[in-house]
């Protein structure tokens, strides 16, 4: 029986292989992804547990639900969007490992990619995700140890600074990636990016000269509403209308 | 630990921020995105032999992971100040080896210390602001590990499922919601300051500029290290606005 198993396995590899991957490898990943990847959202919460426990910091429940329906107002689309759409690169584990490991687009794909080439496999087969599994590992024990070591050294940087550049640090670092951000998404869109910029803009005009006070608390939820419904309603229609549509290659 | 004389004027939830407890806190969750990368490597690697890929071509596989992952890193630690100047380094550190990028890490802790009505950088943002920009980003990043770990059986099913409709009205919502959410930003930091509008304006020039040379020249690398660059040109051009001109609003 192992004999002609092994005769077998040399007559027709590629399907013996694609036995081992979706027979063995792929029900294993799938059984400890979702286990691992389950049990990650349950130990995210250690920051936010340490904060109640040992120094007594909980934010009232009204803030956290605030700040949890304007992250979904905002991120929603993407826990979907981005998981599908990656999916046909990334692979059944390279899709548990990155969603848990994070940095999706700058580093795991092109790391799995690189591999792939690398190890001349072909993309798509179940050899390139093989592949795709050892290289995204790989990158996870280096990216973990290289910003292990690089935040401990930046946090002691950063108290050292002066007082001027560590304010200048806290201010205009974030104003900056935002201004990055919205720039690298625009590039694609321009039409969109403008109107969502007027829309925004406007909002956040009316809500500090005080023309938003006749809703109920502080009407921050409007500004984002407004922003983020009216750009994506504003651009579903020009899309229908074919005035934008899609970038072509993709990366 | 901390000199007293260098942190005066720094918000008091630094301290917190930085103490020992919170870094102890972001060990377990990083121990358990490297314990699956060594079980899914290790399943891989026999699975692999078994499926006739050589030592050789798995070797190739790791090394290249290894080499590749650096200059993304660096990259990514670059980004990483933003998050450690503004919610310190353990949550920084852990946010960005898990789940995250600083892509979202950063609006998802400015919609928290927003509840209070607070911008990230300002003056005096206190605990509980910081606190609810933490279980903002830890909260808002369990929507990935949430699908990732129980659609990702069902993708394949899903994805043809999609396709039958209009597939290529997906992108341009998600890329529309996006721009509405990151111009909402825009405004909040806009309204802020001249030095802020200033650090949009460049951070988001220097993007494109850098992002048009890595594709007309197809320059990788350029790609990664293009927010990074954005983030300290911006910065830099806040700085100069602010003790040249000063504010004007």
């Amino acid at each position: 029986m192992g004999n002609s198993q092994n005769k077998q396995a040399s007559e027709s590899q590629t399907a013996d292989s694609s036995d081992v991957y979706t027979n063995s490898f792929v029900p294993y990943v799938n059984k400890w992804g979702r286990r691992t990847n389950f049990l990650a959202v349950g130990l995210s919460l250690g920051p936010a547990v340490a904060l109640l426990a040992v120094f007594g910091i909980l934010p009232p429940t009204a803030a956290i639900v605030g700040a949890i329906v304007s992250v979904a107002i905002t991120f929603g689309w993407d826990w979907f969007i981005e998981p599908l759409s990656y999916y046909p690169v990334l692979g059944i584990p390279g899709t548990y490992m990155a969603f848990l490991s994070g940095n999706i687009s700058n580093l795991r794909l092109p790391c799995a990619a690189a591999a792939q080439e690398a190890s001349d496999v072909e993309t798509g087969t179940p050899q390139a995700s093989i592949i795709s599994t050892v290289a995204i590992a790989a990158s996870i024990f280096v990216n973990t140890a290289m910003l292990g070591v690089g935040a401990v050294a930046l946090v002691s940087a950063f108290q050292a600074l002066p007082e001027l550049w560590k304010n200048a640090l806290e201010s205009y670092l974030v104003p900056a990636v935002f201004g990055a951000i919205f720039a690298q998404f625009g590039r694609d869109y321009p039409k969109v990016a403008s109107i969502g910029f007027a829309i925004a803009l406007g909002m956040t005009l009316l809500l500090e000269l005080g023309y938003l006070a006749f809703l109920p608390s502080y009407p921050l939820y409007a500004v984002i509403i407004v922003s983020v419904f009216g750009t994506t309603l504003i651009a579903r229609e020009m899309w229908k209308r074919d005035m934008i549509s899609p970038p072509e290659a993709d990366e | 630990m901390v000199s007293h004389e260098l942190v005066s004027i720094t918000p008091a939830y630094m301290d917190v921020a930085n103490s020992r407890w919170l870094w102890l806190s972001t060990v377990p969750v990083v121990l358990v995105v490297l314990m699956q990368a060594a079980i899914f490597l290790r399943r891989a690697w026999n699975d692999g032999r078994e499926m006739g890929l050589s030592e050789e071509k798995l070797k190739t596989g790791f090394k290249t992971g290894v080499i590749s992952a650096i200059g993304p890193s660096v990259a990514v630690l670059a980004g990483m100040l933003a998050l450690i100047a503004t919610v310190g380094g353990p949550v920084a550190w852990m946010r960005l080896t898990v789940i995250g990028s600083v892509a979202f890490e950063l609006p998802a802790a400015e919609l928290g210390v927003s509840q209070f009505g607070y911008s990230l950088g300002d003056e005096g943002i206190t605990e509980q602001a910081y606190a609810t920009a933490v279980w903002a980003m830890t909260l808002g990043g369990t929507g990935w590990l949430l699908v990732s770990a129980f659609g990702t059986r069902h993708m394949e099913m899903v994805r043809t499922k999609i396709s039958n409709g209009n597939e290529k009205l997906l992108p341009v919502v998600s890329a529309a919601a996006m721009l509405g959410a990151f111009a909402y930003f825009l405004s909040g930091e806009a309204t802020a300051g001249t030095p802020e509008t200033g650090s949009i304006a460049v951070g988001g020039l220097t993007m494109l500029g850098l992002l048009h040379l890595a594709d007309s020249r197809d320059v990788q690398w350029l790609r990664e290290w293009a927010l990074g660059v954005a983030m300290f040109v911006g910065l830099l051009v806040g700085v100069a606005i602010r003790v040249t001109v000063g504010s004007w609003w």
